[in-house]
Order: C-alpha cells, then structure tokens, then sequence
C-alpha cells in the first residue's frame, strides 16, 4: 500500500433537514485515481466542497498527507496542496489565458505588498512568468496565452481550468465534471491528458464524472454515493457488476432493495437520471451536466453560491 | 426627570413614524429588486417641494393633499421604468449607481427650481395646530402620526396578505425568476411596488415637513438614509421590521438630541458633552453593529438570493 | 516594470504624460496664476487620485465602497492639524485656547501621516465592514463616513479638531511656489506640484495593480470562490486594498485642504462621495486612465466650461431660456443619466492609455504586453 493522500472520516453535511452527505469515509492513495460517482444530487460536489473547505462539514474529518484540515478555509487547503476545477467553469473573466494561470501561482508568492508594487520581487515576477509559460506548453494552451480566457471555445475553458488548477502546485487534484458538455472524442483525449499530466506532475488525482466510459477508462477505484451515502466500492470492474450500483442508477420499484436509508426529503423524479452502466454508447453521448442548479450554503457567516 | 425625557421621547415617536413610512419603500423595493433605491429620500424631498409650488399657486390645501400624493406616486413609478427597469438584467452594482445618478439628478433639479433657499412648507391647518399633552406642548402632527403610521401598516399588510397583486408581491420576492415563468407580470408588481413606496414617501412628506417647516433640496438625504438603516435593522425585506425599525431609530435619536440635558437634570453630568452632535451617527453605529452581529437585521429571514 | 521588456506603447505613454508635466510648467510661468485652467488641473488632479483610489476598490477588487469622503475628511484634518504653523494656532484655534498640539510637521511628512491615519481607520473599519455582501457594505463605509463627520465636530475633541469650526492657515498649494528675496514668486510651482504628487501616487495604484497583489484582486473581483480556490485569502486581500485606497484617498484629502485652504468637516458628505464615484463611472470602472481624464472633465466642465450655464445669456436682444443658478448641475446630471444608462462602459471601459496606443481592441493592457 502506498502512501496515503487523502482520508475522509464519517463526513456528513446536513442543509437544514436534508441530509446531502451521510457518513462517508474514503482513502486515496498517492498517485492513484479515484472517481466518485453516483446519481444527480447524491451529494458528489457537497463532499467536493467539504474537501476544499468551501463548506464546513456538520461531522466527520478530512486529512490531507496526515495532516487534519477539516474546516480550514479554502485557500489555506489549496496552499497545503488541493486544487480543483468546477462543475461550472469559473475562469477569471476579465483576463487572458496566461494572467488565469500566473494568478494561481500568487498563493506561492515570498513577497509582500509593497515589494511586489515597488518591484522588489522582479527575480520571483520572472520566475512565475516563466513557469507560467512552460505549463501552458505542456497542456497545450501556449499558442492561446494572450486570449480573453472567456473566449476559449468550451473545451479549451475547461482545460484551462485544469492548467490554473495545476498552476498552484497540488499534490491532490480535484476535478468536478471535468468532461461535462465535452462530445466523445474530446472526453477520450481528456483521458488520456488527465493520466498524461499525473504523471508529469506526481499528482494523485480525485474526480466527478458522469461520462461512464472515461471513468471506467482511468479510475484506479470508483467511490459510488446515492443519497449522500456510500454504496460501494471497488475496481471499475467490480464497481460495474454490484447490483446496488445498477439498482441506484437504474431505479427500482421496491426502495427497501437499496441497501442505504432512504431520506424522505432528498430527491424525488431525479431517479434514472443517471445512466445503465451496460450501454456505454449512450453513457458516452448523453451524460447531462448535474441537472440540479446552483444551491446555497451558509460558510463562515458569509453567503456563497456554490453548485450542489 | 419624566418631564425632561417626555418631550424628546414624543418627538421621537412621531419621528419614527415619519422614518417607517419611509423604510417601508426601501424594504419593498429592495425585498423584490434587491436593489438600495438611493433617490427614495430625495423623492421624499420632492414631494416636499410640490407642496410648496402647488400651495404657492393657489390650489387649494384640501386638493393640494391628494394630488401630492398623486403626483409622488407618478415620480416613484416614472423612476422605476426610466432608471431602473433598463438595468434590470445589468450588474447589481449599475443599478445602484444609477439610483445614486438619480438621487443626484433630483437634488440638483430642485436646487435649480428653488435656487438653493429654503422653502416654507405650507401650514396644513388642524395638524398643525399645538396640542398640549401630558404636560408637553407639541404640534398635533406628532401626536397623529404614530397612530396614522400603524393605520398605513395594517392597511399595506392587508393588501399584500389578501389581494391578488399582493400575492404576486411576495412571490416575486421570494424568487423573482420563477416567479416569472408561473406568469405573474413582473413589470407590473414593480411598478406597484414603487407606487405604494413612494406614495407613502409623500405621506411620511406631509408629516415630516409640517414639523420642520421648511423644505430644501438635501432634505431627503438624511432622512432617506435613516429610514434606510430602519429597514436594515428590522430586516430588509420586513415591513413590521422597518416599522420597529423606524421607531427605535426615531426615539434614539431624539434622545440623543436632549441627552445632554437629561443627564444634567439627572445629576449624572456637570456640564454639556456635546452628545447632540452624534444624533445622525448613531444611526450609523447602529447600523455598523447590527450588520456585524446579525445582517439579517431583527426580523430579517434568512437571505438565500443569488449572490 | 515586471515584464520581460517594456513594449512602446507604455514608452509613449509615459513620454505623452511627461509632455504634459513640461506643458504646465511651462504655462504656469506664463500665464497668469489667476487663470481658470490652473484651478481646473489642481482640483483635477486632487480628484483625479481620490477617483483613482476608489477605482481601486470598485473597479479593480470588486468592493463597493461608498466610506471616500469619510477617508478624505480624516486626511484633510491630519494635515491641517499638524501643518498649521504654531504662531497661527492662537488665531485658529480661538476657542480652545490655542489647541492641544503646539508643533508643525513638513508638508510632505504630514501628508504622508494623512493616509497614514485614513488606512488606519480603513483598517479597524475593515473588520467588521468587509465581510459584508455588496449592498449592504454599500451602506455601512457609506455610515462610517458620516460618524468620522460628527466625530470630527465633537466639541470635546475641539482642541485637536478645531470642533466644527474651521481649519485655516496651514500651507497651500501656492506656498510651493519659489519666492525670491522680495517675495515676488521666481518660479511658479503651484500646479506642477499638485499634478506631480497625485502622479506619483496614480503611479504606485498603476504599479500595485500590475503586481501579482494587483493579480490577486482582479481575481476576487471576477470570482471569489475560484480566486479563493486558487490560495487567494480573500480576507487579508480586500483589507488590503481598501486600507492602500483609504491611505490614497486621506492623501487626496490633504490636497483637498491645500486646494480649498480651509478644512470643514460638514463639507464632506455623502454627496462628495456620490460626485467622486459618478467620476469613476464616467471614465469607466477599472480603467485608471478613464479615472484620470474623467476627474479633469468633471473640473473642467463644473469650475469653467459650463459656467456660462449658471448666468443669463442674451443672443442678440434674445435671452437664451432656462439659464440661471443651477442649470449646470441639471445639465450634469442629464450627462451622467445617459452615461449610467446608455454608455456604461464610460470614456474608457477597461482600456488604458498603452491600449489605445496600441489600437488593441478587446485585450487588456496586460495580455497585450507579455510578449
């Protein structure tokens, strides 16, 4: 067993009544990846969002390397080494590709303030311009640096997210629908870049996806949730084959087959939803983005609008 | 001591009064449109000055009256289609800046009318008139316009809890965008809601001034700020809230005004302090504090708009 | 400058500034110092700084502050209080016996104090201020502005402010002009110098922006939940720039006080704060240089060009109609009404001057200057 990146301990988070995430615990190990599926509204970005620290978890603890970091803000996880993209592209819309990326290397900065106005910090200015540029070559987006980052066709805006992700040097790499809206032949080439950068940049890397053929294509494991509770676990192989899993994705008529407990409030029609495992054409082409919208959360006293 | 705190507390109530009427166009406004309507003080102010010119000119007070209110209610509605219905789908922040530009634009309207100098406000008889209560000497208007405020309030309750536009009021405030898909015609429940707003502006207009008689083009600021921090405090988006709001705001506020003197007379303090000079700011302090500790104010729900 | 070689179009632009510094020195030697265009560029540039200190906020943090006045009146107090010479303290403090600080500072040391004390307060403001959403933080810096007033006119802080009297007799902007032995004033410097502190202020805001701090903050503004993702600590980084607008702004407050030569604090109200934020808006949120050119405008047109609007005008025997006191704001405020509503990208939008230089549509200074 190598050694352990993340480590996620009976995580709940509870919105008022509803119950998004039910006690759920995890492991990723270094270099691996690992995919957590499941149905719309199963609570897959809320536990996102408790990794980065977006939200607080109501119970439950998250270590990154051993180290515990449940409930400390979200830059100050990013700075001990989680990056992530969103479900929604959330690029810096007033800037080009280059500034998107160079600015995700502020948070590794030694200068202060005034050394960075009075450009006492011109050998650090450099040096990030410089890695700026070499890690827009390696992802490809070089040729496009000086583009307004919102201009990117649809594809190139969430590779960009990816390099800005990566632009703050992770060790863990978080990547929320990264192939949402993408046709087949992109989703297939963003397989192959997502193990192709993990390997380059030693990264271990922990993503949602609903495209069922990328995510059987390079998960190392796949997490399955339903109702903010895990259902199982395992090898794409054997993730596949577990009838709870087809039960949650299918739907059945009989909810005491499912073997989580079913909140009554959570979700309604959403059922079926999700995918049959066993037709990966239609999985491929179809897959919608999480069809719920944007949900509010109360954080630290302060209102955010954060996809569910 | 009673007798030294009464007349202050009196001045406040009814002041209180005049500030909820007020706030009751900000909560509303703001409770539908999220929007701060900078200009509703300097509506307020307007409404003022046609009093002034229409009594000026011979119309009569008894038809002077409604057709102030008549008039503010139009200004409120023409704002709304002219300066902020173009920006509805724009940056919240345009929005504000335009209800800043048109707070500007009203002031400086009047100071080119008026030529900066202070208008006499009309003396609307029987209002006007001193009455002395409780040993007190104050004008009739203070004594009605706490009772004339809460008569408003259930009224404006009333209509929002049992009629059709009301209905639609608070859907569009609970969730604007589906509101508009069930159907109900958006335009027309801001428009409604700027009309009551500002008609009650025009109300709180006539008490007000006949109070301090004379009228002058930043005399909407202030008061539009304070009835502003009242809705804040009760809960924007509250009407019962801008009202309790308003009154704690009125009351503190004239008590600060005599608080040198009362704590004279009470022996507490040998000599002036002062404290008169920090009536307008300590609304603001109040403000300051309640936003730090509770934003959603007394009343207030919890906020889940869009961000 | 960080890039790796500074592009022409900067070159020109900082040669055209340099030009027009050269430009009003030599026509301050010539033309007489009473001439209308001197007022306009010494309250141009004082308002060109403060509009440029609240862009900072509002265009380039994405924080909606309305708390400009308040920042200014305390740097135009700081300045005053500790430049009045202490033989005139008798003459101004005349009720409080003279005042409690009996010293002068340097002009320079006391301006520097001036946005000292205004980031200070900006700071402990800061608090509790800046966790607020947009709106609401609207109306609190916009209430904090108002108590610094009243604070100011206390009676009992009167020793030190003077209570609501006036501050008067501290050095102006014409004590920078070079006298000779007989008084006559050798060199004129009293526009240079006003144009030349509010430049290099602009300069260290146009800096700050270009750093990776500057970075930082148009990140917050553009989306704070990616920018704080991305390791930006949004806390730490609006306090920041609102303490470095607030030091800008109390500095544009001692200008203002060596511009108007006496300090009251019942002058800075809402009102000014509104005028400086219409300002920002008419030259474009997030451009400095529409800050800039929008601020001379603004002087211009209130101070000179539309005068003319505020008296009677007679056409041959025809008086031209509706001109009298007060026209000219109403003119103003039609102005700003359609800029607000119909050209909400101001003068500049987002552009600066290297932009138009370089005739680049769409980009931003910065992409276009990485190569």
């Amino acid at each position: 067993m190598s050694e352990n990146v993340l480590h996620i301990e009976h995580l709940t988070m509870r919105f008022g009544g509803v119950v998004a995430v039910n006690d759920l615990s995890m492991d990723i190990n270094k270099g691996e990846i690992v995919a957590l599926i499941g149905p719309n509204g199963a609570g897959k970005t809320t536990a996102f969002n408790m990794v980065t620290g977006v939200y607080t978890p109501t119970e439950g603890k998250v270590t990154l390397l051993g180290k515990d970091i449940t409930g400390k803000r979200p830059d100050e996880i990013t700075k001990l080494g989680i990056a992530r993209t969103f479900q929604n592209i959330r690029l810096f819309s007033s800037m080009t590709v280059f500034e998107n990326v160079l600015t995700a290397r502020h948070l590794r900065r030694t200068s202060n303030f005034l050394t960075a106005t009075f450009r006492l910090n011109l050998a650090e200015e450099r040096k990030m311009r410089a890695e700026t540029e070499a890690l827009l070559r390696e992802v490809g987006l070089y040729e496009l640096k000086d583009e307004m980052a919102t201009s990117l066709p649809y594809g190139k805006q969430r590779l960009l997210e990816i390099a800005r992700a990566l632009s703050t040097n992770p060790s863990l790499l978080l990547l929320d629908e990264p192939a949402a809206g993408m046709n087949p032949q992109e989703t297939e080439e963003l397989g192959a870049f997502i193990k192709q950068i993990k390997e380059k940049f030693d990264l271990t890397v922990f993503l949602i996806e609903h495209h069922m053929n990328l995510v059987m294509g390079i998960s190392d494991r796949i997490y399955v949730i339903d109702f903010g509770k895990q259902i199982a676990e395992g090898t794409p192989a054997e993730v596949q084959d577990n009838p709870a899993v087809i039960a949650a994705y299918l739907g059945v008529e009989e909810e005491s087959d499912l073997p989580s407990e079913e909140p009554t409030e959570a979700r309604g029609a959403e059922k079926g939803s999700g995918l049959p495992l066993e037709d990966p054409r239609a999985s491929a082409s179809a897959a919608p983005p999480e069809a719920r919208g944007p949900q509010k959360a109360e954080t630290r006293g302060a209102e955010k609008e954060v996809d569910q | 001591m009673w007798s030294t705190v009464f007349p202050y507390l009196l001045s406040g109530i009814s002041v209180g009064g005049q500030y909820a009427l007020i706030a009751i166009g900000y909560t509303m406004v703001y409770g539908i449109l999220r929007l701060i309507n900078f200009a509703h003080g300097d509506v307020f102010m307007v409404a003022g000055i046609i009093m002034v010119y229409m009594a000026a000119s011979g119309v009569p007070l008894w038809l002077c009256i409604p057709l102030v209110l008549l008039l503010t209610a139009l200004i409120g509605f023409v704002i709304e289609r002219v300066a902020y219905k173009p920006l509805r789908t724009a940056p919240r922040m345009s929005a504000m800046i335009s209800a800043i530009g048109v707070s500007y634009t009203l002031q400086n309207l009047v100071l080119y009318i008026t030529g900066g100098l202070n208008q006499i406000y009309p003396t609307i008889p029987w209002i006007s008139d001193s009455v002395t209560i409780f040993g007190a000497t104050t004008k009739m208007v203070t004594v009605i316009t706490p009772f004339l405020t809460l008569a408003l309030v259930v009224a404006l309750v009333m209509l929002i809890n049992h009629t059709k536009i009301g209905m639609a009021m608070r859907a569009v405030s609970r969730d604007f965008e589906t509101s508009q898909l069930m159907g109900i015609k958006i335009n027309r429940v801001i428009s409604t809601t700027f009309v009551i707003g500002t008609f009650l502006a025009g109300v709180a207009s006539l008490l007000y001034f006949t109070n301090y008689t004379t009228v002058i083009q930043t005399s909407g600021a202030m008061p539009g700020l304070k009835a502003f921090v009242a809705a804040v405090f009760g809960g924007i988006g509250s009407i019962p809230g801008a009202v309790v709001g308003a009154f704690i705001i009125g009351i503190a506020e004239n008590i600060i005004k005599g608080l040198d003197i009362i704590l004279f007379k009470a022996g507490i303090v040998s000599g002036p302090l002062g404290l008169a000079t920090f009536s307008d700011a300590f609304t603001f302090a109040l403000l300051i504090i309640i936003l730090a500790v509770k934003p959603t104010g007394l009343f207030g729900e919890k906020i889940t708009d869009k961000v | 400058m960080n890039r790796k070689k500074i592009d022409s179009a900067t070159i020109i632009s900082a040669v055209i500034v340099l030009a027009l510094y050269v430009a009003v020195f030599v026509a301050e030697q010539f033309i007489p110092a009473t001439s209308m265009l001197f007022t306009v560029l010494k309250k141009g540039a004082t308002y060109a700084l403060v509009a440029v200190s609240m862009n900072l906020l509002n265009g380039f943090t994405g924080i909606f502050s309305l708390g400009q006045a308040g920042f200014m009146l305390i740097g135009a107090y700081v300045y005053g209080i500790f430049t009045i010479p202490v033989l005139s303290r008798m003459d101004v403090y005349q009720y409080y016996n003279g005042g409690l600080v009996q010293f002068t500072l340097p002009v320079f040391i006391a301006m520097i104090l001036s946005g000292l004390a205004a980031a200070l307060f900006a700071f402990l403001i800061g608090l509790p201020v800046l966790r607020l959403k947009s709106d609401y933080l609207a109306i609190a810096t916009l209430g904090f502005a108002e108590i610094i007033r009243a604070l100011f006119q206390w009676d009992k802080l009167g020793p030190i402010t003077n209570g609501s009297n006036m501050l008067r007799l501290f050095p102006t902007f014409n004590d920078f002009n070079i006298r000779g032995a007989d008084g006559q004033v050798v060199v004129y410097l009293s526009t240079l110098v006003p144009l030349l502190i509010s430049g290099v202020c602009i300069g260290v805001i146009i800096l700050l922006i270009n750093s990776t701090f500057g970075r930082a903050l148009r990140a917050i503004k553009d989306d704070e939940i990616a920018a704080e993702a991305m390791g930006i600590r949004l806390a730490s980084h609006k306090r920041l720039a609102f303490c470095i607008s607030s030091f800008f702004a109390g500095v544009g407050g001692a200008m203002l006080a060596m511009y108007q030569t006496t300090v009251q604090a019942k002058s800075f109200t809402t009102a000014m704060t509104y005028e400086i934020l219409l300002i920002v808006v008419i030259g474009g949120i997030g451009s400095v240089t529409g800050s800039c050119i929008s601020s001379f405008l603004f002087v211009a047109c209130s101070e000179w060009w539309l005068r003319f609007l505020d008296q009677k005008q007679m056409i041959g025997t025809f008086e031209v109609p509706l001109l009298r006191n007060g026209f000219r704001l109403v003119v103003f405020s039609i102005i700003i009404m359609v800029v607000v509503l119909f050209f909400r990208q101001g003068i500049m939008g987002t552009k600066e001057l290297p932009d138009l230089i370089r005739g680049l549509r769409g980009k931003r200074a910065k992409g276009g200057a990485d190569k």
